[in-house]
């Protein structure tokens, strides 16, 4: 399961100029939890991705390079080229975009003595952090989730579960696609196809398999039966 | 193949209508991107190039809301649930994280991104660049309320890079009246500017048509997904197929 998972990466070592094997113990530690923690903005300001400590750490700190390149390419122009460092950068921003919005969000969390995050405290920390703009999509976003994945029943639920727990779940449903594009599935060389179909309803030919696979994990997912207990897990 | 045909084949669509240059152009900042907007004592020119700015980003958030009521399939996301839900709990004190978070996260990401990227370049275009750069994100960055946070992620010679542009395009084009709009954001650093000095060439820039152009470029692949649904996902991959820069595909 984790090998799996990290064998996906492999490509996006190459960005990295140094490969390490995997391990849980990758995630970074961070001493304050502040909204902007010192040691997390301390990394980024490196820019070079052999210089860090390790490897995994590093990729476990960034979105995946290839799905940050694909959504910038949606909005410029055809000829529009992007820097190396540019594309780096970015990776970086929606990194501090993610802490920076899940600080603010764990705050009111905690002043109101709850331990979940949920989606309402992502987007009342959204709000204070002056993103209005992203507020009525996301909520639009948010509703339109929970009527289509409440409609499909039982076995979205359990999928949805399985999304959370993302590395208990072999093949949790959040990132499928994401194993399926690095993984040793042989001859899927244009997996962009994939994440097309948000913009219409025209699916490539890759998607039924990506939906059959999520169906069987959402069935191991329905085993989860104590969900509060799986997120202490992760 | 098709995908490859079509994207070379795509002719920009006439994207926006925009008022010619006139000295009695005035910015009225809309409620929705309030945080976004910009009052200055620059010219007209600077006027109507903000104003196209502020159309532009407008559309964009215009569009999104259009493709979100369309969205029907939550379990592919542009980017992977569990790669948020580690950057989430990155920070310790972040204990239990409800199933719906990441995957809002998700979608609220890639509109990060695509504000981002549509705000770099717009800085890009101004130095007349088709390749987007390190600067062209800091001057986003520091032209921007909210991204304020990000302004450590971007150091201080990328700003500097930035003043140099301006100076080499010999006081013309739009950075420097750019830089004379930072004060109002309050960013950590700032670029002293005098805009006095630098309206004297922004006359001649506007003339010759080349702030007229190439912003209606940029919206190509947005009026491209909003065509169709078959359109959209020919355009899409093939527009990943035809550029290298793919690390995907290396």
């Amino acid at each position: 399961m984790e090998r799996g998972g990290f064998h996906g990466y492999r490509k996006l070592s190459v960005n990295n100029t140094t490969p390490s094997p995997p391990g849980l113990a990758a995630n970074f530690l961070m001493a304050e939890g502040s909204m902007r923690p010192p040691e997390f903005n301390q990394p980024n300001k490196t820019s070079n991705g052999g210089e860090e400590e390790c490897t995994v750490r590093e990729q476990d700190r960034f979105m995946p390079i290839a799905n940050v390149i694909r959504i910038m390419r949606r909005i410029l122009p055809a000829h529009a080229k992007i820097s190396d460092d540019s594309k780096e950068t970015i990776q970086e921003c929606v990194s501090e975009y993610i802490s920076f919005i899940t600080g603010e969000a764990n705050e009111r969390c905690q002043r109101e003595q709850r331990k979940t995050i949920t989606a309402e405290d992502v987007l009342w920390a959204m709000s204070k952090l002056g993103f209005d703009d992203y507020i009525e999509p996301l909520t639009l976003y948010l509703h339109r989730y929970r009527e289509l994945e409440g409609e499909r029943g039982v076995s979205c639920s359990a999928g949805s579960v399985s999304m959370t727990n993302g590395l208990v779940v072999k093949r949790p449903n959040g990132t499928m696609t994401e194993y399926g594009a690095y993984g040793p599935v042989p001859g899927i060389h244009m997996a962009q196809y994939h994440y097309r179909h948000q913009n219409g309803f025209v699916f490539s030919g890759n998607e039924p398999n990506s939906k059959m696979s999520g169906s069987s994990s959402g069935a191991s997912g329905a085993r989860v039966e104590v969900f509060p207990t799986q997120q202490h897990k992760y | 193949m098709d995908n490859n045909n079509n994207n070379n084949n795509q002719q920009p669509p006439p994207t926006s209508v925009y008022p010619p240059g006139s000295a009695v152009t005035t910015v009225i900042p809309p409620p929705p991107s309030g945080s976004a907007s910009i009052v200055t004592g620059g010219g007209a020119t600077y006027h109507h190039l903000l104003q196209q700015q502020q159309q532009q980003l407008q559309m964009f958030w215009t569009y999104q809301r259009q493709e979100i009521e369309q969205v029907n399939d939550f379990k592919n996301h542009q980017l992977p649930l569990a790669r948020i839900k580690k950057i989430m709990k990155a920070d310790e004190d972040v204990r239990m994280i409800s199933a719906e978070a990441p995957i809002l996260f998700a979608k609220a990401c890639e509109l990060f991104i695509l504000e981002l990227t549509i705000r770099s370049w717009l800085h890009a275009e101004e130095n007349k660049r088709r390749t987007l750069q390190k600067n062209d994100i800091a001057a986003a960055i520091t032209r921007t309320d909210i991204f304020d946070f990000l302004v450590d992620i971007v150091p201080r010679e990328e700003i500097k890079e930035e003043e140099d542009a301006a100076s080499a395009l010999g006081g013309g084009g739009m950075v420097a009246p750019a830089a004379s709009g930072v004060p109002y954001y309050y960013p950590p650093m700032g670029q002293p500017a005098v805009p006095g000095g630098m309206m004297i060439g922004r006359p001649a820039m506007d003339p010759s048509g080349v702030y007229a152009q190439p912003p209606s470029q940029a919206w190509q692949s947005v009026w491209q997904n909003s065509a169709g649904g078959g359109d959209d996902v020919s355009y899409g991959s093939g527009g990943s197929s035809g550029h290298g820069n793919l690390d995907s595909q290396g």
